[in-house]
């Protein structure tokens, strides 16, 4: 009963069994299992066994449990179809997210314009507040041409007319320049100023635009800051003068910049003031002729003289300060005052502007290394500071433990 | 009853051929992850009850729910691995192998929940009162065969793999499988009738401590 007396094993019946062997093997075996009982014997009891096996039933899987199945398979398929693999979702949703930092960070500029910041509103809040600020102007430039001509010139030759006034001072007042001031009594005088908010998209163009405005129309600035903050909007502030008649036009193209947040106009009659000005003067300057008369005409006493000398140069003190004061209020006339506020519309820029990605990695690379070398110099002084004490404690516990362990072997070998 | 599992299962592997338009469940995977849906019905169908079976068998005798859950959550795998699925791999072997992770992962947490929340398992208690007489038997017969050998044995047995497709699943190689096979089966026929007959098996089966 050697194995060696079969040409196949019982492994080889099993296999055989199991159809699992080559054509020319299951020939083989079948042959000799017709052959060999023994070995006939030996795959019936593999057939037995396997037989026995299939006594273990299971039963069929509950229709409730397969209607749970396959309702879990439908929603599955429902929400998760082949082509939605979460991959695919998340790179989606990447995708969303970035289309939404671009665009939600700039929108469209129309519909910011409408919906977010309501501009119509506030610029007809604008017109409420101010029910009529043009009356002056047009009734100023356009209805006297005569007298704006005059104006006008009078604007334009602002400089010229100060010297020429001073010169009319000096030698006793001149009759074109009484005519002038007559002329500007003749109409209403006003000073007017303006207060312009405007928020404007491009904060370079329009900084540029209103240098170019001002030199256009004749103007100057009387001052002018621009604020470049980091991390917030540029804002330009200006106090700029620009003859009057040009002011309708000027403002007309400031506005032109960008949406309007703030307008308020006002006008400062300065007739009356005026008119007491030059009357003050042409009092002031008959005195000094009289006294000039006075002192050319008669003879007396040193002391007369320079009390009369001392009146003179009073009156003369007097008629500077009046002829400024007139010049001024006709400058504020002539010039309208416009305080211009551009502010850019802001936005947050999209990369950090102070720390740029590679920046930040090398300072994360560099603070990186220092830890790691902190760290190292770390363990190399703990070694240092408390290395001894340990090597010395390893020894203490370290030589009883060992021996113990010796023993314990010796002992467990001996048994 | 175990006549109608088996018929079930001999339906789809060995009376398919004859009608011819009847598709491999190779195709029908493939024709599923190309939009096909009824075609995983058709797999539903074909599989749900081997799987069915192949959890019942090891689990726990009374572990009915765990097995409902395990088998559709082997489906839902299916079902969300299809893109994945390559046609090189048998869709038993690919099944069974999904079936298998499965089980190992359920059986980590319940191990888990039994360690840490002191909660009793139904594992650990195979064969309840209830179950059935043969089954029984069976059960705790093979429950003492080692690991592998018990996995190649009800591999063969009930999931009716060939032993490449076994070898492929117990990641062991084909002779392993063979020899393996055959202790199993030589020590479950000793135990089921221990009247050793054969010098030969009986020989072999004193190997075994």
């Amino acid at each position: 009963m050697n194995i060696a007396a079969h040409t196949v094993s019982p492994e080889e019946v099993m296999a055989f069994l199991d159809g699992e062997l080559t054509p020319e093997e299951a020939n083989a075996v079948s042959h000799h299992l017709e052959e060999c009982p023994e070995c006939a014997y030996v795959a019936e009891q593999f057939r037995q066994t396997s037989r026995g096996l299939d006594n273990w039933e299971i039963e069929t899987l509950p229709a409730k449990a397969e209607d749970a199945i396959l309702t879990a398979l439908a929603v599955t398929k429902a929400h998760n179809p082949s082509w939605m693999r979460p991959w695919m979702l998340a790179s989606a949703g990447a995708l969303a997210a970035a289309l939404l930092l671009v665009f939600g960070v700039q929108p469209h500029p129309d519909y910011k314009m409408h919906s977010y910041l309501q501009p119509e509103p506030q610029s007809a809040s604008v017109n409420m507040v101010l029910p009529a600020p043009p009356p002056p102007v047009p009734g100023y430039t356009d209805s006297i041409g005569d007298a704006s001509a005059v104006q006008k010139t009078q604007a334009y030759a602002y400089s010229e007319r100060a010297t020429e006034s001073k010169m009319s001072g000096v030698s006793g007042g001149g009759g074109g320049e009484q005519h002038k001031a007559e002329s500007i009594i003749q109409q209403p005088m006003i000073a007017r100023s303006v207060a312009l908010t405007v928020l404007v998209k491009d904060f370079a163009a329009s900084r540029a635009a209103v240098d170019a405005l001002v030199t256009r129309f004749l103007g100057y600035p009387a001052t002018l800051t621009a604020n470049t903050p980091e991390g917030s909007a540029r804002t330009l502030q200006a106090s700029l003068r620009i003859p009057a008649p040009q002011l309708a036009a000027a403002l007309a193209e400031l506005k032109r910049l960008g949406r309007v947040q703030n307008e308020t106009q006002s006008g400062e009659e300065v007739t009356q003031q005026h008119a007491d000005l030059v009357a003050r003067l042409k009092n002031s300057r008959e005195t000094e002729e009289r006294l000039q008369a006075i002192l050319q005409q008669r003879t007396g006493k040193i002391e007369d003289v320079l009390q009369v000398e001392e009146e003179i140069a009073r009156v003369r003190g007097e008629i500077e300060s009046m002829e400024a004061e007139q010049q001024a209020l006709e400058h504020r006339v002539a010039f309208a005052s416009v305080d211009l506020q551009l502010t850019e519309e802001y936005k947050v820029p999209l990369t950090a502007p102070d720390d740029s990605t590679g920046n930040r990695l090398r300072n994360a690379f560099v603070s990186g290394g220092r830890n790691a070398a902190g760290f190292l110099l770390g363990i190399v002084l703990y070694a240092a500071e408390s290395g001894p004490t340990l090597l010395l404690i390893s020894a203490l516990l370290g030589l009883p433990v060992f021996l113990i362990v010796r023993r314990y072997r010796r002992l467990r070998r001996s048994v | 009853m175990p006549i109608a599992l088996h018929d079930a299962h001999e339906d789809s592997e060995s009376a398919a051929p004859p009608q011819a338009p009847v598709e491999t469940d190779e195709q029908l995977m493939l024709a599923f992850a190309g939009g096909r849906s009824e075609a995983f019905s058709e797999l539903f169908c074909r599989y749900k009850q081997p799987l069915y079976g192949f959890f019942r068998r090891r689990l726990a005798e009374s572990a009915h729910a765990q097995a409902e859950e395990l088998t559709q959550e082997t489906f839902l795998a299916v079902l969300r691995a299809a893109s994945r699925y390559e046609k090189t791999a048998l869709f038993r072997t690919y099944l069974y192998g999904i079936a298998f992770r499965i089980l190992s992962a359920h059986r980590r947490k319940a191990a888990f929940r039994a360690t840490f929340l002191g909660s009793t398992d139904l594992e650990r208690e195979p064969g309840r009162p209830e179950a059935l007489d043969s089954g029984l038997h069976i059960r705790q017969a093979i429950s003492r065969l080692e690991r592998i050998d018990r996995e190649a044995l009800m591999l063969r047995e009930f999931e009716q793999l060939s032993y490449a497709e076994i070898a492929e699943l117990l990641q062991l190689p084909l002779n392993t499988v063979r020899s393996r096979l055959f202790r199993a089966r030589t020590a479950l026929r000793n135990i089921l009738s221990p009247t050793p007959v054969s010098p030969t098996t009986s020989a072999r089966i004193e190997e075994r401590p």
